[in-house]
């Protein structure tokens, strides 16, 4: 009956999936976190929450994924969840020219509540829903790039470019981790502190980092 | 042209429980959801058409001697189709295993029913044990239980017959062709118009701006037309993919047709009703009040804390697990989402009858929910048990509801 408690990971990385409703976010966090898709998924109230460990870069990351109801109900409730994420998956339907228009308004919440290094991964979802586009994929593309993010379409339908859309942002998130933690160092050991002294790097995320990554 | 679209049935006493603010009726149409609303759908479940006709089991169950004694009839007196009471869909998903003590209150519930006047007190106590899924009672007793139907059998039929055309009358109201009221308020303009320049000279009349169907405006009834519309397809198409295997929402024959829209009828009246209670959990602009769900949530925690301080401790301040993240889900749908549909509706029994009403009955079940995981809490850190209480195990229903019930001795005593 006993709970382990785990510890079995190098960094726990906070991801938060936005979106309008009805865009696949829940379909996506399933997709990822158990390989399974449902047609009869109801609409997600509140948070829902999965975990997911793999490896990035030879290091073990859990990755931690909150998927935020996208009503506009439950934003005065949701924006706790925000907190101290470090990675965000803004999802829109390729389908919807709505749920498109609407990522610079998701944008917006992000910059608002979460952290401003926030890695933000945008995905045009439901591309096996080719014949219904509405979005071009070019359109995606100069809004990503004018807003200095990522960029994938995907499809919890087909499992297509899910794995590669969350490997992406955990990728970007532990490099920027890793070049923080070297900097420190390097600032560190410029000031003649001792080398192998554990660098803090606990503000991208509550509980990143629990075993020392810069000890050598 | 905003005021005049909200329909009667809005201010009538059925939502007034609660001091009036200007907000709520705005907020309450903001964001439609489908979630809560289908297991009200449940009220409805005698007329329910099945596919197949088959034999139900609880049929040779159902004791005679109650049957035979019975003045009244307790189904649904206009509905001269719902024959197959018993045949209704929550049968699915019960076991066939019928206990000696469902028996006994199925019984009760049909000696309860048969009367003239109905107990209310007594119907109350025997349905808080929870209403045996057999005898197709439910939909009545729920009727009562919500005070949809009065106590009294003679006016049930008047009654029902009444709340349905009112039904079918906001419907036409609300749903109304654009093209209707256009011509209606054309009309009701030319005849001020001719009352005004009865003087002989030549009427002009007047290009309307904002009504017609190309208009985006956003007060246009057209436009507004269209997003209804355009709702109303999204509901239906949700209920048909979140509740595939539910004929209530299916099946087009003409006799399945006009049991849907008496159901229809009562499952929203049912609806307001129960919502009466629970409507400011959804305003956002109660949100913050001591009202709102944050509030709610918050009663959660400190009947938690007073029951079973360690576990509060361990869940909110070792965890950090805020209740909100597991309890905003089981507070604003009544814990449909956490169990399936049989056990829901055997939660809602209890919370539909309990005198203490549903929002008490249902923060006590939830905290009986808490202390059933008890050791499993204790043991696990934030992740776990978050999963935990985002995917509550399947538990036996009796006993929860025992466990709840037992809350409240505790609490009074």
């Amino acid at each position: 009956m006993a709970y382990k408690v785990d510890h079995e990971y190098d960094y726990l990385f906070k991801i938060v999936l936005i979106g309008d409703s009805g865009v696949g976010k829940s379909n996506i966090l399933s997709r990822f976190t158990r390989n399974e898709f449902c047609l009869e998924s109801k609409s997600t109230i509140g948070v829902e929450f999965a975990t997911r460990t793999l490896q990035v870069e030879g290091k073990t990351v859990k990755a931690q994924i909150w998927d935020t109801a996208g009503q506009e109900r439950y934003r005065a409730i949701t924006s706790a969840y925000y907190r101290g994420a470090v990675g965000a998956l803004l999802v829109y339907d390729i389908t919807k020219r709505q749920t498109f228009d609407n990522v610079l308004r998701w944008l917006r919440e992000l910059r608002d509540h979460a952290d401003s290094n926030i890695v933000i991964m945008m995905a045009g979802n439901k591309s096996d829903l080719n014949h219904l586009r509405a979005v071009s994929t070019e359109d995606a593309q100069s809004l990503a790039e004018s807003e200095g993010l990522s960029f994938m379409e995907t499809s919890a339908l087909e499992a297509f470019n899910i794995e590669k859309a969350f490997q992406t942002v955990l990728l970007d998130i532990y490099q920027i981790i890793r070049k923080k933690a070297l900097a420190a160092q390097e600032s560190a050991s410029g000031t003649g502190v001792p080398q192998g002294t554990t660098i803090n790097v606990n503000n991208m995320s509550d509980n990143a980092n629990k075993k020392p990554c810069c000890s050598t | 042209m905003a005021k005049e679209r909200i329909p009667n049935w809005l201010n009538s006493s059925l939502w007034s429980t609660t001091p009036t603010v200007d907000d709520r009726l705005h907020c309450f149409s903001l964001s439609p959801t489908t979630t809560t609303t289908t297991a009200a759908a449940a009220v409805s479940e005698p007329i329910v058409q099945p596919t197949v006709p088959v034999s139900p089991p609880a049929a040779a169950s159902r004791p005679q001697s109650t049957v035979t004694s019975q003045k009244y009839e307790f189904r649904d007196p206009i509905d001269k189709n719902s024959n197959n009471n018993s045949n209704d869909n929550d049968q699915n998903a019960s076991p066939s295993g019928v206990s000696p003590d469902d028996i006994s209150r199925q019984a009760q519930l049909l000696a309860e029913l048969s009367k003239k006047v109905v107990n209310f007190r007594e119907l109350r106590r025997i349905a808080s044990q929870g209403i045996p899924d057999g005898a197709g009672i439910r939909s009545t007793v729920w009727k009562l239980l919500l005070g949809y139907l009065p106590p009294d059998h003679l006016q049930w039929s008047s009654e029902l017959a009444k709340k349905r055309s009112e039904y079918k009358q906001f419907k036409e109201e609300l749903l109304m062709n654009p093209t209707e009221i256009t011509r209606k308020l054309e009309k009701s303009a030319v005849d001020d118009q001719s009352k005004s320049e009865s003087s002989g000279l030549l009427s002009r009349s007047q290009v309307t701006h904002g009504e017609h169907p190309l208009s985006l405006g956003e007060s246009s009834i057209w436009n507004q037309f269209f997003q209804d519309t355009e709702i109303i397809e999204q509901i239906d198409r949700d209920v048909k993919r979140t509740h595939p295997d539910m004929h209530f929402f299916s099946g087009d024959s003409p006799l399945a047709k006009s049991n849907q829209a008496a159901a229809e009828a009562d499952s929203f009246f049912c609806f307001v009703e129960l919502l009466s209670g629970f409507r400011d959990h959804f305003c956002k602009q109660l949100d913050n009040s001591t009202v709102g769900i944050r509030s709610t949530i918050s009663r959660l925690s400190q009947f938690l804390k007073e029951h079973d301080e360690e576990l509060w401790r361990h869940l909110e301040i070792t965890t950090k697990v805020n209740p909100q993240f597991y309890a905003f889900r089981w507070i604003t749908l009544l814990l449909t989402q956490e169990f399936n549909f049989a056990d829901s509706l055997h939660i809602w029994d209890t919370l539909l009858s309990d005198p203490e009403g549903p929002l008490e009955t249902l923060l006590r079940v939830c905290c009986a929910m808490l202390i059933l995981v008890r050791t499993r809490l204790l043991a696990g850190d934030f992740t776990s048990n978050l999963k935990l209480l985002q995917n509550y195990p399947s538990s036996n229903i009796s006993h929860l509801l025992y466990v709840a019930n037992k809350l409240r001795s505790q609490a009074s005593n």
